[in-house]
Parts: C-alpha cells; sequence; structure tokens
C-alpha cells in the first residue's frame, strides 16, 4: 500500500465488518488548492479498509487486488479539520474473492458510499507475500493499531 | 418461482453485474460475446445470483476454470467426443447442441448464456 489513506483502525473482524478513520488535515498540498477533499480519495480510503478486511477473512497467504467498483456515490464532501468515519461490510465471501458494502461519513454526514468486489488473486497468478513484504505490512498494521491477533 | 420469475431476477443480476439495460439481457444473450463480460464479471454475477436467490455456488461450478487440461479432452484445438461427454458432465444445465455442431474450443465461452444461468438456478432451488 503506497499511499496510506487510514489513520486509524477502530475495528476489524473477520468475515464480518471494518471500521477505521481518516483525518483530513490542511498538511495535504492538494487541499490547498482544491476547495474539498477529492472524493476519489474517499474512495480509495474505503477500498484500504475493504482490502483488509478481505485480506484476514479469506485464503490464508493470499494477495488481495481490487476487481471493481459498483454504485459509488459521493453525496457530500469532506474539508479540512473532518474526520471520516468508513465501515466497510463484507456481504459475500467465496473462495475467490468478497462482495463489500462500504460507507463514509464526517459525524453522521455521508460522504461517500459504494459497493465494491476484492479479488484472492491464486497462487499461480501472484506467489504469496514474501517475509519481508510481511514483514512491512505487520508494521503498517501495528500503525494503524489494527489488533495484532487480526492480522 | 416459476420460469419468467427466475428469468426475470436472473436478467436483474446480470444486468447490475455488467451495467447493462435489462432488456439487452435476453434468454439466448451470450455473456462474453453479446454483453462483453470480462473475467471479474464471472464472479460479479456469482455474487449476485447468491445474494438474489439466496443460494450457495460452489467455486468452478457454475463458471469452471481451466476445464480442459487434460488432453484427452481437446485435439488441435477441438473439443473430442471423450471432451464433449466431460463437458455435459461437468455442465449438466447447459446446452451442447449448437456447440457440439462446432466444437472448436474457442467457442466453449458461447456456451455461457443467460439461459445458461436459468437453467443452473433452477437446479439450486427447492423444490
Amino acid at each position: 500500500m503506497r499511499y496510506v489513506l487510514i489513520d486509524r483502525f477502530l475495528e476489524l473482524k473477520r468475515g464480518e465488518r471494518a471500521r477505521a478513520v481518516k483525518c483530513v488535515t490542511l498538511g495535504e498540498p492538494f487541499l490547498q488548492e482544491l476547495d474539498g477533499y477529492p472524493s476519489a480519495l474517499v474512495l480509495e480510503s474505503m477500498l484500504q479498509v475493504g482490502g483488509a478486511l478481505a485480506r484476514v477473512s479469506g485464503p490464508a497467504g493470499a494477495r488481495t487486488v481490487l476487481g471493481k467498483v459498483d454504485r459509488a456515490d459521493f453525496p457530500s464532501v469532506a474539508a479540512p479539520g473532518d474526520r471520516i468515519e468508513v465501515e466497510v461490510e463484507l456481504i459475500l465471501s467465496r473462495p475467490e474473492g468478497t462482495l463489500c458494502k462500504a460507507s463514509a461519513t464526517v459525524e453522521g454526514r455521508v460522504v461517500g458510499t459504494a459497493e465494491f468486489m476484492i479479488v484472492y488473486l491464486p497462487p499461480d497468478m501472484a506467489p504469496p507475500p514474501t517475509p519481508e513484504e510481511e514483514e512491512r505490512r505487520r508494521r503498517l498494521m501495528r500503525a494503524l493499531k489494527v489488533p495484532l491477533e487480526e492480522v | 418461482m416459476d420460469d419468467k420469475e427466475v428469468f426475470e431476477k436472473v436478467q436483474k443480476c446480470v444486468a447490475t453485474a455488467l451495467g447493462r439495460d435489462e432488456e439487452e439481457v435476453t434468454m439466448e444473450a451470450v455473456l462474453s460475446k453479446d454483453l462483453e463480460a470480462e473475467s471479474i464479471d464471472y464472479l460479479d454475477i456469482t455474487f449476485q445470483l447468491e445474494k438474489a436467490f439466496n443460494i450457495k455456488i460452489e467455486k468452478d461450478e457454475l463458471f469452471p476454470q481451466k476445464i480442459f487440461q487434460d488432453e484427452r479432452y481437446v485435439k488441435n484445438g477441438v473439443v473430442t467426443e471423450e471432451g464433449l461427454k466431460f463437458l455435459g458432465e461437468r455442465l449438466p444445465f447447459a446446452d451442447l447442441s449448437e456447440f457440439a455442431k462446432d466444437p472448436k474450443v474457442t467457442r466453449v465461452p458461447d456456451i455461457f448464456t443467460v439461459g445458461l444461468l436459468v437453467n443452473y438456478v433452477k437446479t439450486k432451488l427447492p423444490g
């Protein structure tokens, strides 16, 4: 995950749901040029939370990739100072992937909703993560306050 | 649930997964050729069917992967008699009569029509 658009996990329940927060600050350089926080980044936050949920819920060691996004909607815009709460629910799960439903809110105001599919890549398409990659991921998960037993 | 109801629900599932108008999703429509389904869409269709009909679809049950790895089943790009028999056993809900007339392996995706999905779902429903 190159650009981390989650600041902290609040909950990560294997096979069920995850909640996390992203705090918007004026320190993000592009916000000094724009009127509001880009909805594409709200979507990315939802996808990153969903990716983490799918990963702990799917086949051990499988790599996850985004399959497709459906029905994304962004009825309002976040701004610097807002704390975006992202909630992702796992609707259906199969050995090939999961279907997720997500929402992003700022103090109850919806800034984004989406349904998306996360796909598990079979080992012949993508080898499992190396020990170094696993360690990097663990460090990130610790920084995001994900309960370690869920990682 | 009668056949019409099953079709209408399948039609909605396919239209949703592929971003198509429901009128385009006819019984005869081939998922790949007519509705431009790509590999990821087959998983989406599977999810939509599971959700709409409250059924469990096992991996490779509806859209099997790597079906012709055995060289007895395909020779020179054509599905053999043995291959056709295997295909029939693997997809008992598929109508292979048209395919059997010209069983080129490149035509295998044409088997997967909306009608095939309707037949499949009917086998999964109680009663």
